[in-house]
């Protein structure tokens, strides 16, 4: 997975500068709510159950201000990345205990063609562990600037 | 059929654990995970449980998306649209005339 590859899986459609949300919940319904308005998944319940049954498993907030919510889903036929970026900060019950500012939302269909799914988790925290990137995605207001950070990574 | 899915979703968010702990991610409550999918599973009639066990074990996915143009992507023949119709109302639990996998309509 290089990083040419990884940004074909984005969309400006899901490119979310302006997150509203305040709480966990509120914020996964946000984007998941996205996902359906563009109409990249039909069921959003089914979808915000799978990605609350994740989080129970274990807080997707890896650390150093970022989420990275992922899973599999039968309501899904393509795997499709969100963005997502709040200024102030989510309480998100994160392994450091910090509130998140940058969210990466991964669906991915019960079983994609080239098995891409865990190459693309992999690569989005291999990019997120690097300060620079972080600090970029934190200033980038438009899909363009996005896209440059994810391709340079 | 929400009720499948949902099983299905968990199914294999547990078959996947070990690969998205190795990539770093927390996933330590896998306990709470089993119990969910178990009390998820005896919510399902049991005929229809029993088929999902069962074209589990033969396809590891046992139900598949359908696509807006009527294809399965299990085994990706193009189908019936007078299936469709049934399909979409969520309430009939519809097989591929192709592979027998059973069927969710995303559109």
């Amino acid at each position: 997975m290089d990083n040419e590859d990884l940004k074909t899986y984005f969309d400006e459609q899901l490119f979310l500068p302006h997150l509203q949300a305040k709480t966990k919940d509120e914020l996964l319904k946000e984007i998941v709510d996205q996902f359906v308005r563009v109409k990249y998944l039909k069921n959003s319940d089914i979808v915000l159950e799978m990605l609350r049954q994740r989080e129970i498993l274990g807080s997707t907030g890896i650390g150093k201000g970022i989420a990275i919510p992922h899973g599999r889903t039968t309501s899904a036929s393509e795997i499709m990345i969100a963005f997502g970026k709040s200024k102030e900060g989510i309480n998100y019950d994160s392994i450091d205990g910090k509130p998140v500012n940058l969210i990466f939302m991964i669906i991915a269909p019960p079983q994609d063609e080239r098995n891409m799914y865990l190459p693309i988790l992999g690569k989005m925290v291999e990019i997120l562990n690097k300060a620079k990137n972080r600090g970029k995605l934190m200033s980038a207001e438009t899909f363009e600037d996005f896209i440059e950070v994810i391709s340079k990574g | 059929m929400d009720l499948l899915v949902a099983l299905q979703d968990l199914d294999m968010m547990i078959e996947e654990i070990s690969e998205v702990k190795r990539l770093g991610f927390s996933a330590e409550r896998e306990e709470e995970l089993i119990n969910a999918r178990e009390e998820l599973a005896s919510k399902i009639n049991k005929p229809l449980l029993y088929s999902y066990e069962k074209l589990k074990k033969r396809y590891k996915r046992a139900i598949v998306p359908v696509k807006e143009d009527n294809t399965c992507l299990g085994c990706f023949i193009k189908l019936p649209t007078s299936m469709s119709a049934i399909g979409r109302t969520d309430a009939n639990v519809i097989y591929c005339e192709g592979c027998g996998r059973i069927l969710y309509w995303l559109f």
